[in-house]
């Protein structure tokens, strides 16, 4: 053969790039179905945990913590008792904890050592409807987790109302979508599980603590304000403290589209890299 | 190289076709195509290129040059729609240990936007024609090598393709799976399935291919049936001398002429000629002394090592 028989290839337009990421309207679907049927052999047991784990997290840091804090928890709360101040918050931090998580070793899993994902690829599946898919689940799987923690707050009185008890379970789904999504786009190039417990040290747990989650994050100096309004956290514990206590939130609907920010942006990124990792 | 003319039957059909990672080129401008029902095989060593050119025919690689028509499309362009009509099995495991072995039929088959009923009625036919009925609702983690190996072809079945792929399907079986999955695949084929295959075993090419391509070095060294291939490029026997001290100390005058070609490998030389036991004779008229020495038809190794110098598991 000779070389004049090889046809050089054009380089891949854009429109054929954006055409090659954009999702198939319905696929993903078939990807959160499977997430279920292997989900099924464990739900059980996640009943249970969700019903302590809200209990347990409110008992010992809510009325320890809030023995502690005593008369001044006032001061800080602005008139709230200390538990009832901490608790939306910590849903808030479990979402966070539970989308990262969820984010992080399944996903990794599927491309390194189960490889279930190099099978799907090989369908008709798009990366993008496989990113979609596997990130649709996290967010039912957080809400899922959220209801027992509504439940929890509206059984003892912490929640002032059950509308508000709802729309912090959207709150809360929305948060563990605004990690999940970025984690899956770092999950999806990375090669071992070590990064994670970088993420999972500098980042997440971190957060917990400065994102107005156990004292206003006002009492932050203004650089730490500022950074902590960069990460989804602190806008979802704003979003529910106030839904919980039935008070206002100021700028609400700028709170919430920056956690949608963060989910669709996040699921842009990581269907990019997913494709580059797996279509080479 | 002779190239098939009779295009209308290709299922797949490869022009200089080339993938290139960095600087390093993994297929360099092959050109091949499978008709409509054959088996047909890649042969050769670890590294020739063979997965990388797999990975392309299943639309998972965008090719760097050359052209490419999967069943009358271009994998690039056309990615989702030829991959429904492929099955595509992997070289490592890529089945979901959490689900049983039926359900990871059922949650396959839905990727492929199949009805849920078309899909249960399919995997109960796979798992009977794979002898996994009885595991059905076993878990996937305790099943053997080969019964895990049934149940990645079954699972690639599950959109009843048109063209079945397979990675090296038969590395790190026994030999008793081995002949199990090679009769699964035949009756496959007999059913009209059209099957591409990747192997360094040159065994399981002869058996199963009716064409196949010998690739090294990320370019293909020759094409045909294994019959046509052992004929153009083999004598009719082989024999082997063993010299376990080593060859280099035999020179070159005492081999010359005792069959129609010679090979030195490290420990062994490779006599093709027409007859092994005349030729064995010649050996022991010239003062060779082989520790041991046996005769053999030639095989497709023999093929490969007359175009490359090499054997295959080198």
């Amino acid at each position: 053969m000779s070389a004049a028989q090889v046809a050089p290839r054009r380089s891949r337009g854009f429109a054929a790039t954006v055409g090659g990421l954009l999702p198939h309207p319905t696929r993903w679907r078939h990807v959160t179905a499977y997430m279920v049927a292997v989900y099924r052999r464990e739900w059980v047991g996640s009943v249970f945990s969700g019903f302590i784990e809200p209990i347990v997290v409110l008992v010992g840091l809510g009325i320890g913590l809030g023995v502690l804090v005593g008369d001044r928890a006032a001061e800080i709360t602005g008139g709230v008792s200390y538990v009832a101040y901490i608790a939306p918050a910590l849903m808030m931090s479990q979402a966070m904890q539970f989308g990262a998580g969820e984010a992080a070793w399944p996903i990794l899993a599927r491309i390194m050592w189960v490889r279930i994902y190099h099978a799907m690829v090989a369908t008709p599946l798009k990366p993008t409807d496989i990113i979609i898919g596997a990130i649709v689940f996290i967010g039912g799987k957080v809400a899922f987790a959220a209801v027992f923690f509504a439940a929890v707050l509206l059984i003892s009185g912490i929640a002032t109302s059950p509308i508000g008890a709802l729309a912090m379970i959207g709150v809360s789904t929305l948060t563990g979508l605004a990690f999940a999504a970025p984690i899956t786009a770092f999950s999806v190039t990375q090669k071992t599980d070590q990064g994670f417990s970088i993420i999972f040290r500098l980042v997440i747990t971190p957060l917990t603590f400065f994102s107005g989650t156990y004292f206003p994050i006002e009492n932050l100096p203004d650089w730490a304000q500022f950074l902590s309004w960069c990460t989804p956290l602190a806008h979802g514990v704003a979003l529910s403290r106030g839904l919980a206590l039935g008070t206002e939130t100021p700028n609400a609907l700028a709170h919430a589209l920056i956690l949608v920010a963060w989910a669709i942006g996040g699921t842009v990124v990581a269907s990019v890299l997913f494709r580059r990792r797996m279509l080479k | 190289m002779n190239l098939s003319t009779s295009n209308a039957t290709a299922l797949i059909r490869a022009r200089g076709l080339t993938k290139t990672f960095g600087s390093r080129t993994a297929v360099d401008a092959i050109s091949f195509d499978v008709r409509d029902g054959e088996f047909f095989g890649f042969l050769g060593p670890n590294g020739a290129g063979k997965t990388t050119t797999m990975r392309m025919m299943a639309g998972v690689s965008p090719r760097t040059a050359g052209t490419l028509e999967i069943l009358g499309s271009d994998p690039d362009h056309d990615g989702p729609r030829i991959r429904g009509q492929i099955g595509v099995v992997h070289q490592q495991e890529t089945l979901d240990q959490e689900l049983t072995v039926r359900e990871n039929l059922l949650v396959f088959g839905r990727f492929f936007g199949l009805a849920h009923k078309e899909i249960a009625e399919r995997a109960d036919q796979l798992l009977e024609l794979f002898q996994l009925s009885d595991r059905a609702k076993d878990q996937v983690e305790p099943l053997s090598g080969g019964m895990k190996r049934r149940l990645s072809i079954a699972r690639s079945l599950i959109n009843a393709p048109r063209i079945l792929m397979l990675d090296e399907p038969t590395t790190g079986l026994d030999p008793q799976a081995r002949h199990l999955l090679w009769d699964a695949l035949q009756r496959l084929k007999r059913a009209g399935t059209t099957i591409v295959l990747t192997t360094h075993y040159m065994d399981e090419a002869e058996q199963l291919c009716d064409r196949l391509v010998v690739m090294d070095q990320a370019k293909i060294v020759a094409e045909g049936s294994p019959r046509q291939l052992i004929e153009q490029y083999a004598s009719r026997e082989v024999l082997e001398l063993r010299f376990p001290d080593g060859t280099s100390g035999i020179s070159k005058a005492a081999l010359d002429g005792i069959g129609d070609r010679y090979e030195r490998l490290a420990e062994r030389v490779i006599v093709g000629c027409e007859s092994g036991e005349a030729a064995h004779a010649r050996a022991l008229e010239r003062g060779l002394t082989p520790e041991s020495w046996l005769v053999r038809r030639s095989s497709l190794e023999d093929v490969f090592l007359r175009l490359t110098g090499r054997s295959l598991d080198e």
